[in-house]
C-alpha cells in the first residue's frame, strides 16, 4: 500500500462516520416518524417496529462516531457493511414488492405522494457506501485516528 | 571457540530470550487492554441502547390517547360520511397538501359524492399529515388540525364540505401554504362558525391527535396519499369510470 492508502482510509472514514452520525442523529427527534418509517417496510412484526425504530438510531450513531474517530476501525468498518447490506436489502425488498414509501434513511415517516419513491437513487447510494465499509473493513490503516496500535496499523507505510 | 566468547554468546541468548519474554508480556497487556476496553463498550452501547429506547418509546406514546375530536367513528380517526346501510365501504386516505390528493377530488370527487347521495357508498375520511415543511409552515398538520376542528363543532357534513374546499384552493407543493386566516375562512364558509373555532385552529388543539392519525394510518399499512379502498381492496385505478366499475364489482 502506497503512502495515498491511510489517507483514503482517513477519507471514508470521515464519509460512513458523517452519514451514518447524522442519518442516526436525524431520526431521534420524532421517534414516531421513525416508527412508521420501520413499519412501511412491512417486514417486521409489531412488537419489534418500536424497539428497531428506537433502536437503530443509537446503532447508527456509535459505529459513525467510532469511524469518525477512528477506535475499532475494523469492527466499525464491519458494522457499517452490516448495516449499508441491511438498508440495501430492505429497501430492495421494498422496490421489488411494489411498496410506495419513502426509505427513512434520514429521518421521515416512510410515507410518500403517490409516484414520489426514489427507490434506484436510494440502493446506488447504500451499495456504494456498503463497498466503501468493506474495503475499509480490508485496508483500515489510516490518519487521524485515535485508537489502534499506530504502530502496527502504520507499520507498513512508516 | 574460547570460553570467554562461549560466555559472550550465552549473554546474549539470555538477554535475547528476556527481550522476548517482555515483548510477549507487553503484546498480552496489549491484548487484555483491547478485551478490557471493547467489553466496556459494548456494556455502554447497550446500557445506551436500552436507555434511548425505553425515552423513544415513552415519547411515542403521547399520541396514542390524544382527545379526538367529537363526531369521528372507529377508532377516533375517521370521519364517515354517507347513509350507514350503504352496501360498499370507501376508505379514503389523504393529506391535503398532496397534489395527487387533489387530482383525485377533481376528477373522481363529484363520482364520489353522486355515490354517497345515491346512499350506494358510505365514505370513511382518514386524514393524514406527512408534508410538512419548513417552506409551508407545517400546513398538512395545521389543515389536517382545523379539520378536526371542524369535524368537532360542526360535524361530518361540515367535514367534508371543508375537506372540498381545502382541495379546490390548494396550495401549490412547495409555496408557503394557507395561513391560519384563510382555515378558519373555509372553515366558517363550511359551516363552522362557533366562538372557538379561530383559536382552535390556531391553538392546534388537535396535534397530538394528528400525530395519532398518522400512526393509525401507517398500522393501517397506508404508506402513501391517495390511497382509496373499496370495501377493504386497495383501487389501483382512481378514475371515475375505476372507481365506479370497482364499486359495482363489490356490489356483487
Amino acid at each position: 500500500m502506497g503512502t495515498l492508502g491511510p489517507w483514503a482510509a482517513t477519507a471514508a472514514r470521515l464519509l460512513l462516520g458523517g452519514v451514518l452520525v447524522v442519518a442516526g442523529a436525524l431520526k431521534m427527534p420524532d421517534p414516531a416518524a421513525a416508527e412508521r418509517a420501520v413499519r412501511a417496510y412491512r417486514l417486521l412484526p409489531e412488537a419489534l417496529v418500536g424497539p428497531v425504530a428506537s433502536g437503530l438510531p443509537v446503532v447508527e450513531i456509535a459505529v459513525g462516531l467510532a469511524l469518525l474517530a477512528g477506535v475499532c476501525v475494523r469492527g466499525a468498518a464491519l458494522a457499517s457493511a452490516v448495516l449499508m447490506a441491511v438498508f440495501v436489502g430492505a429497501v430492495g425488498s421494498a422496490w421489488a414488492r411494489g411498496l410506495q414509501i419513502d426509505c427513512g434513511c434520514f429521518g421521515g415517516g416512510g410515507q410518500v405522494a403517490a409516484g414520489q419513491t426514489a427507490y434506484p437513487g436510494e440502493v446506488a447510494r447504500d451499495l456504494g457506501l456498503l463497498l466503501v465499509s468493506l474495503a475499509l473493513a480490508r485496508w483500515p490503516a489510516s490518519r487521524w485516528a485515535l485508537g489502534g496500535r499506530a504502530g502496527t496499523e502504520l507499520a507498513d507505510v512508516r | 571457540m574460547s570460553g570467554e566468547a562461549k560466555r559472550a554468546a550465552a549473554r546474549q541468548r539470555i538477554a535475547a530470550e528476556r527481550a522476548a519474554e517482555a515483548a510477549a508480556a507487553a503484546a498480552a497487556a496489549r491484548r487484555r487492554r483491547t478485551v478490557l476496553g471493547g467489553v466496556v463498550a459494548a456494556v455502554v452501547l447497550v446500557v445506551v441502547l436500552v436507555a434511548v429506547v425505553v425515552v423513544q418509546t415513552m415519547r411515542t406514546s403521547t399520541s396514542a390517547d390524544a382527545a379526538a375530536p367529537a363526531n369521528t367513528s372507529g377508532n377516533g380517526y375517521v370521519v364517515t360520511v354517507g347513509q350507514a346501510d350503504a352496501p360498499v365501504i370507501l376508505d379514503v386516505y389523504e393529506d391535503f397538501q398532496c397534489p395527487n390528493c387533489k387530482a383525485l377530488e377533481d376528477s373522481t370527487g363529484s363520482t364520489i359524492d353522486d355515490l354517497v347521495t345515491a346512499g350506494t357508498v358510505q365514505v370513511r375520511y382518514h386524514g393524514m399529515a406527512f408534508l410538512d415543511t419548513d417552506a409551508n409552515d407545517d400546513y398538512s398538520t395545521r389543515a389536517l388540525n382545523a379539520a378536526a376542528v371542524v369535524a368537532d363543532t360542526a360535524g361530518t357534513e361540515a367535514y367534508e364540505r371543508f375537506h372540498d374546499l381545502l382541495f379546490a384552493h390548494q396550495p401549490a407543493e412547495g409555496g408557503s401554504g394557507l395561513t391560519d386566516d384563510q382555515l378558519v375562512g373555509y372553515a366558517e364558509q363550511a359551516g363552522a362558525t362557533g366562538a372557538g373555532v379561530a383559536a382552535d385552529v390556531r391553538d392546534l388543539v388537535f396535534a397530538d391527535w394528528v400525530e395519532g392519525a398518522e400512526d393509525q394510518a401507517s398500522k393501517d399499512g397506508v404508506t402513501g396519499t391517495p390511497t382509496v379502498l373499496v370495501d377493504g381492496e386497495e383501487l389501483t385505478d382512481l378514475s371515475p369510470a375505476g372507481l365506479t366499475a370497482a364499486v359495482a364489482a363489490a356490489q356483487q
